[in-house]
This record gives structure tokens, sequence and C-alpha cells, in this order.
């Protein structure tokens, strides 16, 4: 890929929706991660490292 | 920046059409040193004559040895049987790698001059003197306070001078311009440094390393998917760009970067894009952030130290930026009358790279399905497959675990008298992990040419990495670590 089809690709590129599997994978992985994140925050309160 | 120069530029530690990878060269070199040093604790000391450096007024006596039973080489011997040493073993590795040899030995004689003249130069206690204990010592009335781990500021600062105002001899030098290799090796050595840190403080160590959990999910599933959105939504990116655009910003760069592009089947060109894009970051974040660090951070060495562990991208700058990290943050608190014990910070910011780094493979799997049989669905076309999980696990991992686990077995169970001598053997090895920092640093800096990209109009995808790392990714990483280590002290030095 030359320089110029680099920039011309990156400017010109054609707007691809979301597909409905990839609002599931953003979806999902957030509310994963965000359960996940205050599940650990919790463990941590009762868990704490030792100072 | 031409996309051959890229692709040629970003070592990515893939394995070659044929001979062995980076990172299984990385996981012998890193055990060979370790095993080395293993032996000083049963009699001979084998690596002692491995050239150190001291913060120094008269250059003449900045070099030594490691080890007073090899003083007699004196500081350019050592420094001689250093470079003889690491050429000999790395040229090895080249013939492996199916390297070109002759000119790797050429090329890697004047990276690890170029290197270790930087780190010399960033040892001058005009620079690195921290305390007023340092500058009667020095007799010198100011200093610049970067600690002697500026050196490796000093390395960078060299390799990007080359990147931008010398390209021709940048691209001359790249067969020796391996950073990936080299903080691997770094790496693995690490391991048994943090080993010997921690046996005795087993509570604390696993605590912090229990930790390294949220680590993963804030960098896979909540990184990822913030990234990918405001690439897709925002920026208007496609989906071959988007994807390897929000690992390398989430997750640990240039290795994430190509392993997505693999995974969904992209243009070779486009996660190599991603990756330099993600090294040129990762440049300017190890230059401002070890220093907001210790400005704002100081009281807080673990919080610093998780913190740069996920907002640092790319292995070797991460660990790199812990280091410094770590100096100048026990130079400050020293400066309090605090002594934390070395190892913590560091130790924690490597932690937290590595459980990242194992989830690469796992990660990379699952887009490879979601990919081939959601979005790019073709008849009886190619479909992810499970032992792409293996295939892409960084398996320079295997080597930290390994010297991680025999001299945190050896540190445990040892006798006082036999721990008095295992602490430096394994500091002796630790030597050449600050020289593959070193080495790690100025590679990273050869790579980082801005004018070029700059040139290559990447502005959109600069623009989308700027809103993301420091609109997002920098911030819920502060918040993450504060929130699990904050309160949290290294223990202090005896």
């Amino acid at each position: 890929m030359s320089e110029q089809d680099l920039r011309g690709e990156l400017r010109n590129a054609a707007v691809e929706p979301l597909l409905p599997i990839e609002k599931k994978l953003i979806g999902w992985s957030l509310s994963i991660g965000v359960v996940l994140l205050v599940v650990l925050v919790i463990a941590n309160r009762y868990y704490p490292i030792p100072a | 920046m031409s996309n051959a120069a890229v692709a040629g530029e970003v070592s990515t530690g893939a394995a070659p059409a044929s001979g062995l990878s980076e990172d299984w060269l990385a996981v012998w070199v890193g055990l060979l040193v370790f095993v080395l040093a293993l032996v000083g604790i049963a009699g001979p000391n084998l690596l002692g004559w491995v050239v150190s450096t001291s913060v120094w007024t008269d250059v003449s006596g900045a070099l030594g040895t490691t080890s007073k039973n090899y003083a007699g080489l004196g500081g350019i011997g050592a420094l001689l049987a250093t470079y003889i040493a690491l050429l000999v073993v790395l040229s090895l590795g080249a013939v492996a790698l199916k390297a070109n040899v002759k000119r790797f030995a050429l090329t890697f004689t004047v990276v690890f001059a170029i290197s270790y003249a930087s780190w010399v130069a960033g040892n001058y206690a005009h620079f690195a003197a921290v305390t007023q204990t340092d500058f009667k010592k020095f007799g010198i009335d100011w200093s610049l306070r970067l600690t002697n781990e500026g050196g490796f500021i000093f390395a960078l600062l060299v390799g990007l001078v080359i990147s931008n105002f010398f390209p021709r001899f940048a691209d001359w030098l790249k067969e020796a311009i391996r950073p990936e290799l080299y903080i691997k090796i770094a790496i693995v050595i690490l391991g048994a440094f943090i080993a010997v840190t921690v046996a005795g403080k087993l509570s604390l160590a696993r605590s912090v390393s229990l930790r390294g959990v949220a680590a993963i999910i804030e960098a896979y599933l909540i990184y990822w998917s913030v990234v990918y959105f405001v690439a897709r939504k925002w920026f208007g990116f496609n989906r071959e760009w988007a994807a390897p655009l929000a690992s390398g910003i989430s997750i640990c760069g240039v290795a994430a970067a190509i392993a997505t592009g693999g995974a969904i089947r992209s243009r070779p060109t486009v996660p190599i894009l991603v990756s330099s894009l993600v090294v040129i970051f990762a440049v300017v974040e190890v230059l401002i952030l070890p220093f907001l660090a210790q400005t704002y951070l100081s009281h807080e060495p673990l919080v610093a130290a998780a913190w740069i562990g996920l907002a640092v991208k790319t292995d070797g700058a991460a660990v790199a930026a812990g280091g410094i990290t770590e100096a100048l943050i026990l130079a400050k608190a020293a400066g309090e009358g605090i002594q934390y014990q070395p190892g913590w910070i560091l130790g924690t910011t490597a932690a937290v790279k590595v459980f990242i780094d194992v989830f690469i493979g796992i990660w990379a799997f699952i887009l490879a399905y979601v990919w081939t049989n959601h979005i790019n669905v073709q008849n009886g076309g190619d479909k992810a497959r499970v032992g792409e999980i293996w295939q892409r696990f960084p398996k320079f991992i295997i080597g930290f675990v390994l010297t991680f686990a025999i001299a945190f077995y050896a540190a445990s169970t040892a006798t006082p008298e036999a721990l008095a001598k295992i602490t430096p053997a394994i500091g002796v090895a630790n030597t050449f992990r600050v020289i593959f920092f070193i080495l790690t640093f100025f590679s990273i800096g050869v790579l980082s040419n801005f004018r070029a990209l700059w040139r290559e109009g990447l502005g959109k995808l600069v623009a989308v990495y700027i809103v993301s790392l420091f609109g997002f990714v920098v911030w819920v990483g502060l918040l993450v670590s504060w929130i699990f280590f904050s309160g949290v002290k290294p223990p202090l030095a005896n």
C-alpha cells in the first residue's frame, strides 16, 4: 500500500455501520467488565492488601 | 514512513518463515543468564565481570565490574567483556532467527556503543545525583535529579534524534533494533529479581498479583470495547482498522495489534501501521508519565506502579517506564527520609503487564471466532482454531514464570547464610537486565520517526489514539489503580 493509497483509504473509506454482533461484542464486554470490576472492588474491601 | 520501513521496524516477536521466534530466543537467553548467575551461589561467580556504571563527575571512574573478584579487568575491560559476551550470544541468537548474522553483529556493535554511551552520560552527577548526601559526595550544587535510571531517557532521546534527523542511519541499524527481543530477555531475568524481592513478603506479593486480575478485566473488556466503539462510531473507521487499533491502544500495543490483525484476517499493513503508532505514543508516555507519577503519586508508590503498567503500551516501554518510576519515587521518598525496598514498584508494573499479556491469545481467538463466524463469513473459509490460543501465547512469559518459580523456591527455603549468597547472585543477573533495558530504550527511540508519521498522513489514527489514551485509558487506569492499591506501600528497606 503506497503512502498515497493509505491517505486516500483513510480519508475516503466507506462508512460501515455497526453490525448487531459488534454491538453485542461491545455491550457484553463492557457489562461483564464492569460487573467483574465491581466484584473485585467488593472483594478488595473485605480482603484488603496487607499494609 | 514507508510501509516497508514500518514493517521492518516493528519487531513483533512473531516467528519468522523458519527458525526460532524472538519469544523463544528471549526465553533461552534469559535462562542462560539466570543459570550462570545461579552457579555463583554454589561457587565461582561466572558473571561478575559484567560492567556496572556509577554516578560520576570524573568519567574515568564511571565504569567498573559487578564483582570485586574481577576488579583487575577495570571499567573498560568490563565493558569490552560485556560487549563481547552479548555479541556472541545474540549473534548465535541471530543465527537461530535466521537473520543476517554479519549485519546483525556489525549493527549490534554500533547499537551497544551508542546505547551504553548514552547510559554513561545519563549517570553524570549533574543529571543523576538526587540527595544532598550525593551533592556533597560529588562536590556539586545542582542536579536535574533524574537518578541514574535517567540514563534510560538519554538512550531514548539519542535514539529519537537518530530516527528523526538521521533516518538513513536509523534504517542501516535496523537489523539490531529489536526492542521486543531485548525487553523480553529483560523480563525473563526480571522474574528472578522479583522473586527474591517478594520472598518473605508472600502475603503482600499474592495480594498484588490478585489485583493484576483487575488489570486484565480493565484492558480486555473495558478499554477494548470503548476504544473500538470510539474508533468505529466517532471516527468512522472500518472494522479492519478499528479492531487492531482498539487492541493496540487497550492491551499491550504491538503484540496485541499484530495478534488482532491476524485474528480478523486484516491485511498485514494495517496492524503494522497501528504498531508504529503504538511505539511512538509509548515513547511520549515514557517521557511524561514517570515524572507525573513522581510528582503526584510518590506517596502511593504501588498506585503509580499499576498505573504505569496499565497506561503505557508495549511491554518494553511499560516495564522500562516502571523502572524509571521506581527510581524517581524511591529517590523522592529517600529525600523525605523513607527508604522503600527496591523492586516492588518495578515488580508491580511488570506483574500487571505479564497478567495482561497472558490473555492475548484467548482474546485473539474470541475475535477470530466472532469475525469468521459472524462478520466475514465465508463458505468453507478460514475459521478460528483453538490452536491459535497457543500460537499467539507470548512464550517469553514461560521464561518469566520459570525464573520466578525457581528463584522464589530457592529464596523461600534458603537458610539465612544461603540467602546471603542468592540475593547478590540474582543481583548480578539483574545487571544484565539493566543492560537489556538500555538497549530497549535506544531501540524504541530509533523506531519512532515522528516526522515520517506526520508525512504519512495518519492524522485520523493519531486522533483516535489521543482521544482514547489521554481522554480515557490513562484516567480509568489511574482510578482502578487507586481503588486497588491506595494505602499499600512497599516494605521498608532493612
